[in-house]
C-alpha cells in the first residue's frame, strides 16, 4: 500500500547541497508495523517527513493507497494528511492552550467532520489509553507519559491507514515507552492500521514487523521479524 | 564597542517583518509628534506675527470717542520732545464703484488714510508696487477680487478715484474678505494717503487716531496725556499686542498636545511590545551569556543599545516625514480658519525637541523590559520553566480596580478623564473576553474552526492582546470626545449667541445715531424695537501678571440689551449701579487671573482706574473677551460718552439678511457695518464645522497607528506559537484555516477595541456633558456619523493588520518549527 521509487531528497542551504536522501526503493504492506532505525542525521525523520507530505522530494515517487503524493498540490497533500496519516512526535507537540479532548478531536475540527457519534470516539479513544476523565484538562498540564498518551489518540481519531511516529518513546523511560508501545501494537492489531515508527532504542523495535536499518541516506539492511536474522540482529544489539 | 552594535543590529532585524513593523510605529509616532509640535510653534508664530505687525513700532496712540477729533486736539503729542515718530490716521467708510452687480453692502469699503505709509508705526507687508503715499495700497484678496494690478485705477462713489500703488499680504489692519459671499457682512479695507482722504470727504484736519513711538520717557508723556485728555473726547491708549477678541484658538494648542500624547503613547507600546517579546525569546541566550560571566548590566545594555538603534532610524526617519506632515496640517488648520494668512513653518526646535523625544521614548518605554532581561535568572530559565501562565489573581486585581476607578465618572475634575481612561484599560481583558465569547459563534460562522480557536487562542496572551485592543480603545474614545464636542459645540454656542447678542441686527456708524435716524429705523416693518449699544474700544488693561491687554467694555443696565447670561442678573445690575464696577467675561476673567472682588487696572479715557470685579459671566460677545459696565458709569466716571451701535429686534418672520440692503442704502452716509445674529453665528461655528474635518483625518490616522499596534501583536503572538501552528499544519489545518485563526484574532482585537472606544467615547462624553465648564455648551449628543467611521475604519484597519500576521503564520515551515518545539 505504500510504494516508495528511487526517493532523493536535497536540502539546499545557500550554497550548500546536503543529499539526505539519496535515491532507494521501499514498500510496505497494508497492516504492517515497520520500524526504522539507524545513526543520528542519516535521514530517518526526512523519510517519516516525505511520508507524511509534510515536504516534497527531490525526486523520485511515494504512492500511498494509490494516490501520488509528488503530484499533489500543497493544499492537496494538507488534505491527504488529514484522511489519511496520524502523526506522532517525540515531543509529543500537543497544542497547549486546548484541553485533552480539543487536542484530540483537533484533525476532526480541521475537518469539519466532528458529530456527535464522532464524540463518542472521542471518549472510547481517551478510555482506551487510559485518561479517562482527564478529557478536559489542559493539554500542557499533564506528564510526559500521559501526553503522548493523548498525541496517540489524536493521531487515530480520524482513523488513518497509516501512523507515523517519530521516536514516540525518546523522552520517556523504559516502564512509561513500555505502556506507549503496548499501546501501539495493540491498534496496529486491532485496526490493521500500517506503522512506521522512528526509533533509536531497539527494544522498541523488538514491537515491530520488520526493521530497515538507514545509513547515509539509503537502506542498508531490512530484516523481518519472520526471517532468521531478525533474532540474531536484536539479541547482537542487546549484547 | 563597534562589535555590541553590529550583534544588536542583527538582533533587531533578525525577523524583518517585525522589525519594519515596529520600526513603522516609532517613524509614525515620532512623525505625529513632530507634526504637531511643529503646528503649535508655528500657529503660535503666526498670530504672534500678525499681533506684532498690527503694533509695529507704535507705543501709544491717542483715539477718540467721537469717529473724529481735529489734529490740533493733540499737538501736544505732535511737538513732544519724547515722540520720536508719529503716524496720523482717519478712517472713513465708502463704496467701490464697480462694473458689475454687487450690492452696496457688498461694495462697502473702509479706506484708512495715512500720512505716511511706510512709516515705522505701521508695518506693510508688500508685495507688488511700493509705499509711494500717491496711491492706494490694498491687500492681495481685494486685489484678486476686483483684479486690480498696480497701476490701475479704483473708484468710489461719491468721492474720487486714485491708482493703486501697492499691493500687501493679509494683514489685521487691511482684513479683507475674499469672495463676495463673505463681502455681503464684511467690509474690505484698504489704505489712501491721509491728505487725498481729506480732500474727498471734506474733513480736512480731521482725525481718527494718532500712533506714535517714544523714547525712554514714555511712561511719564503716557500719565501727563491721561491728565490732559482728561475732560475731552480724546483719551490715550498704550498700543497692545492682544489679538483674542478676534481668534479664540486656546483650544487648539490643547488638540495638538492631546494628539501628540497619543501617538506618543500608541508608539511606546509598540516598543514595549516589541523589545518584551524578544526578551521573553531570548531569556536562554540571556542566561547563557550570563553562566558564561556576562554582568546583569551588560546584558541589559545589549537591549538598551538595539532601542536605542530602534530610536535613531525611527528618529531619522520620522522628525523629516513630521515636517512635512507639519506643514500639510498647517496647510489645512489655516485653510479651516478662513484666514488668507502666510505661515513660516517654524521647524527647527519641534525637529530638534522631537529628536530628543524620539530618541527617549522608546528607551523609556522599553525600561521595564531591559531591567528585565538583566534580572533573567541563569538557573531557572535554563530549566526553562513554562513561566508565561497569566495569574489568574491578577486578572481580579486588575478588573476590581478598574470598577473602582470607573467611580471618577460622578466626579467633576479634569482628572476624571483620565481614570476613566486607565479604567477602560484596565478592564479590557475582561471586555476581551466577553467580547471574544459574544462573537464566538459568528466567528466560527464566518471562519468554520479557525474561528473558534481564534476565541481561544487570544486568551494565551490575554496580557498583551488586551493591552493593543485598549491602545486602540484609548485612541478612538479621545477622538470621539473631540468630534463630539465639536460637533455639539455650533449648536451650543447658537444658543448663546442668540441669548447674548442683545439683538437680531448690530448695525454700526460712523456717527452718533439721531432721532430721526431712530425713528426711521423703528418706522421699517420688520423692527419691533432699537436699542442703542455703547461698546468702549479699544480699551486696556493689566492682567495679575502684569501684561498689558485690550479687549472692549460693553454699557449694560436693567433696560438695555441683554448681553451676557446669569443667573441673578438683576442683582448684578443692582451692584453695577451702584459703584464704578466691572463684570468680565468667562475668557477674560481667566486671562486676568484674579478672583472675584479683586480689582483690575483699566486705562480708562479719564485715566488709569481700578475697578472692582463683581462677578464672571457667559457671553459670546467676543467669545467672552470682554467687560461689562454700568451705562451711568461708564459715560461719567469711565469717560466713554458716545455711542455708535444700535441693536435692532425684528419681528417674527424677518431676518437681519432682508434688511441689511435697505438699510445700507438708507444710511449711507455713515453706515459704517451691518452685522446680522446670524453672520455672527456662522463666523463662529464655520471654523468649528471646519475642524470636524481634521478630526475625521485625526481619527483614521490615530487608528491607523493603533492598527500597527494591533499587526505588531499579532505577529508577536504568531511568532511565540510556530510550534503550534507547525503542529497544527502538520495534523491537517490547511494554510488558509491558519490565516482564518490569524485574522480572526485580529478581528477580534479590533472589534473590542471599537467597541471598547465606542463605550469609553460615550462614558467621556456624557462626563463632559455634565461638567461645570463644557455643560452648557455641549449636550450628550453621539457623534454617530464619526462613530461608524470609527468602526469601519476599526475593523477594517485591524483586518488588514492581521492579513500581514496571517501570512507569516501560513509560512511557516512545518518542518523546521517542529524541531524547534
Ligand atoms: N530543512 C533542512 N535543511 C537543511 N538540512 C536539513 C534539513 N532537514 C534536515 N537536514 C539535514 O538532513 C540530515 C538528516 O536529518 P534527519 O532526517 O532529521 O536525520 P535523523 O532523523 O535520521 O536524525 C541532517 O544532516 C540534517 O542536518
Ligand atoms: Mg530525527
Amino acid at each position: 500500500m505504500i510504494k516508495v521509487r528511487n526517493l532523493k531528497k536535497e536540502f539546499i542551504q545557500g550554497q550548500e547541497r546536503t543529499q539526505v536522501l539519496k535515491g532507494f526503493d521501499l514498500n510496505i504492506e497494508e497492516g504492517e508495523f515497520v520500524a526504522v532505525m539507524g545513526p543520528s542525521g542519516s535521514g530517518k525523520s526526512t523519510l517519516l517527513q516525505l511520508l507524511g507530505g509534510l515536504d516534497v522530494p527531490t525526486e523520485g515517487d511515494i504512492v500511498i493507497n494509490q494516490s501520488n503524493l509528488s503530484n499533489m498540490t500543497e493544499k492537496e497533500r494538507t488534505i491527504f494528511r488529514r484522511k489519511y496519516i496520524g502523526f506522532i512526535f517525540q515531543n509529543y507537540q500537543l497544542l497547549p492552550t486546548l484541553s485533552v479532548e480539543e487536542n484530540i478531536a483537533f484533525p476532526l475540527h480541521a475537518d469539519g467532520s466532528l458529530t456527535k457519534k464522532k464524540n463518542q470516539i472521542i471518549i472510547e479513544l481517551l478510555d482506551s489509553v487510559g485518561l479517562k476523565g482527564l478529557g478536559r484538562k489542559r493539554a500542557n498540564l499533564l506528564s510526559g507519559g500521559q501526553q503522548q498518551r493523548v498525541a496517540i489518540a489524536r493521531a487515530l481519531v480520524n482513523n488513518p491507514s497509516v501512523l507515523l511516529a517519530d521516536e514516540p518513546t525518546g523522552n520517556l523511560d523504559r516502564g512509561k515507552a513500555e505502556e506507549i508501545l503496548g499501546l501501539i501494537s495493540r491498534f496496529n492489531r486491532e485496526n490493521n492500521q500500517t506503522i512506521i515508527m522512528v526509533t533509536h532504542d531497539i527494544f522498541a523495535a523488538g514491537f515491530a514487523d520488520r526493521i530497515i536499518l538507514f545509513k547515509d541516506g539509503v537502506i542498508d539492511q531490512v530484516i523481518s521479524r519472520k526471517g532468521d536474522d531478525y533474532a540474531k540482529y536484536v539479541a547482537n544489539f542487546m549484547a | 564597542m563597534l562589535n555590541m552594535w553590529r550583534i544588536s543590529w542583527r538582533n533587531i532585524t533578525q525577523n524583518k517583518k517585525r522589525f519594519f513593523i515596529s520600526l513603522l510605529g516609532i517613524i509614525l509616532g515620532i512623525a505625529f509628534v513632530t507634526s504637531m509640535l511643529i503646528a503649535d510653534k508655528t500657529t503660535n508664530d503666526v498670530f504672534d506675527y500678525y499681533e506684532e505687525m498690527y503694533v509695529a513700532n507704535a507705543d501709544y496712540w491717542v483715539l477718540s470717542d467721537e469717529h473724529t477729533y481735529s489734529e490740533d486736539v493733540v499737538s501736544s503729542v505732535l511737538t513732544s520732545p519724547i515722540v520720536t515718530e508719529t503716524m496720523l490716521a482717519l478712517d472713513k467708510q465708502a463704496f467701490f464703484e464697480l462694473e458689475g452687480d454687487q450690492s452696496l453692502n457688498q461694495r462697502s469699503v473702509r479706506i484708512t488714510g495715512v500720512n505716511d505709509q511706510s512709516s515705522s508705526l505701521l508695518k506693510l507687508p508688500v508685495i507688488e508696487g511700493s509705499l509711494d503715499n500717491e496711491g492706494l495700497v490694498i491687500p492681495k484678496a481685494v486685489a484678486n477680487l476686483l483684479n486690480k494690478k498696480v497701476g490701475d485705477t479704483i473708484r468710489f462713489t461719491d468721492l474720487g478715484e486714485a491708482k493703486v500703488s501697492a499691493i500687501v499680504e493679509y494683514t489685521q489692519l487691511l482684513a479683507s474678505p475674499s469672495n463676495w459671499e463673505r463681502a455681503e457682512s464684511t467690509s474690505f479695507r484698504i489704505m489712501a494717503p491721509l491728505e487725498l482722504l481729506q480732500e474727498w470727504t471734506g474733513m480736512e484736519d480731521k482725525l481718527s487716531y494718532v500712533r506714535f513711538q517714544t523714547t525712554e520717557e514714555g511712561e511719564k508723556l503716557f500719565q501727563s496725556l491721561q491728565e490732559e485728555f482728561r475732560n475731552s473726547n480724546v483719551y490715550v491708549q498704550p498700543v497692545v499686542a492682544d489679538d483674542r477678541q478676534s481668534n479664540d484658538i486656546g483650544g487648539l494648542y490643547t488638540f495638538f498636545y492631546l494628539i501628540a500624547g497619543l501617538s506618543m503613547f500608541i508608539s511606546g507600546f509598540i516598543v514595549f511590545n516589541m523589545i518584551y517579546t524578544s526578551v521573553m525569546e531570548r531569556k536562554k541566550e540571556f542566561a547563557i551569556m550570563k553562566s558564561f560571566g556576562y554582568l546583569q548590566s551588560s546584558v541589559s545594555r545589549l537591549i538598551l543599545i538595539e532601542v536605542l538603534l530602534l530610536g535613531l532610524i525611527g528618529t531619522a526617519v520620522g522628525v523629516p516625514m513630521g515636517i512635512w506632515l507639519g506643514d500639510m496640517f498647517m496647510q489645512t488648520l489655516l485653510s479651516v480658519f478662513e484666514f488668507d494668512m502666510v505661515y513660516t513653518l517654524n521647524w527647527k526646535i519641534p525637529a530638534l525637541i522631537a529628536v530628543v523625544v524620539g530618541i527617549l521614548f522608546p528607551v523609556v518605554s522599553s525600561l521595564f523590559p531591559i531591567y528585565n532581561a538583566g534580572k533573567t535568572s541563569v538557573l531557572l530559565t535554563l530549566k526553562m520553566a513554562n513561566q508565561t501562565q497569566s495569574s489568574r489573581s491578577l486578572y481580579i486585581v486588575r478588573a476590581v480596580l478598574g470598577v473602582g476607578l470607573l467611580a471618577f465618572v460622578f466626579i467633576n475634575h479634569p482628572i476624571s478623564y483620565l481614570a476613566i481612561l486607565v479604567s477602560i484599560i484596565l478592564l479590557f481583558p475582561l471586555l476581551l473576553l466577553g467580547v471574544s465569547r459574544i462573537f464566538k459563534p459568528i466567528l466560527k460562522l464566518i471562519f468554520g474552526y479557525s474561528g473558534s480557536l481564534a476565541t481561544q487562542t487570544l486568551t494565551k496572551q490575554l496580557n498583551r492582546n488586551a493591552n493593543t485592543a485598549a491602545i486602540l480603545a484609548v485612541g478612538i474614545a479621545v477622538i470621539l470626545l473631540l468630534s463630539a464636542v465639536i460637533e455639539s459645540a455650533p449648536e451650543g454656542y447658537e444658543n448663546e449667541i442668540r441669548n447674548t447678542y442683545g439683538g437680531d441686527l448690530r448695525v454700526s456708524s460712523e456717527s452718533p445715531w439721531s432721532n430721526q435716524d431712530i425713528e426711521k429705523l423703528l418706522s421699517y416693518d420688520a423692527v419691533v424695537n432699537v436699542d442703542s449699544l455703547t461698546e468702549a474700544t479699544p480699551i486696556t488693561w493689566v492682567n495679575t501678571n502684569g501684561e498689558k491687554r485690550q479687549f472692549s467694555i460693553f454699557a449694560v443696565d436693567e433696560e438695555g440689551p441683554t448681553l451676557f447670561e446669569s443667573s441673578n442678573k438683576d442683582n448684578l445690575y443692582y451692584e453695577l449701579a451702584k459703584e464704578p464696577s466691572v463684570i468680565l467675561g468667562e475668557r477674560a476673567f481667566d486671562e486676568w487671573g484674579g478672583n472675584i472682588g479683586e480689582y483690575i487696572y483699566i486705562n480708562t479715557p479719564s485715566g488709569k482706574q481700578q475697578l472692582e470685579v463683581l462677578d464672571v459671566v457667559k457671553t459670546s460677545n467676543y467669545s467672552g473677551y470682554v467687560a461689562f459696565m454700568d451705562e451711568n458709569h461708564l459715560n461719567n466716571k469711565f469717560g466713554w460718552a458716545n455711542n455708535f451701535d444700535v441693536l435692532l429686534t425684528l419681528k417674527d418672520g424677518y431676518t437681519g439678511e432682508q434688511l441689511r440692503n435697505e438699510l445700507w442704502l438708507d444710511f449711507s452716509t455713515h453706515l459704517s457695518k451691518v452685522e446680522t445674529v446670524e453672520d455672527e453665528i456662522k463666523s463662529t461655528t464655520s471654523a468649528l464645522i471646519g475642524m470636524n474635518e481634521l478630526i475625521l483625518i485625526m481619527l483614521v490616522l490615530i487608528i491607523g497607528l493603533a492598527s500597527i499596534g494591533t499587526a505588531n501583536t499579532l505577529l508577536m503572538n504568531t511568532l511565540e506559537r510556530t510550534t503550534e501552528i507547525g503542529t497544527m499544519r502538520a495534523l491537517g489545518f490547511t494554510k488558509q484555516q491558519v490565516k482564518k485563526m490569524i485574522i480572526g484574532e485580529g478581528l477580534l482585537i479590533g472589534l473590542s477595541g471599537v467597541i471598547g472606544g465606542i463605550i469609553s467615547g460615550v462614558v467621556l462624553l456624557y462626563t463632559t456633558s455634565q461638567s461645570e465648564l463644557l455643560g452648557g455648551v455641549i449636550s450628550f449628543q453621539l457623534p454617530l456619523g464619526n462613530i461608524i467611521l470609527a468602526l469601519i475604519a476599526g475593523v477594517s484597519l485591524s483586518l488588514l493588520a492581521s492579513w500581514i500576521s496571517s501570512t507569516t503564520a501560513s509560512k511557516i515551515n512545518i518542518i523546521s518549527s517542529l524541531k524547534e518545539g
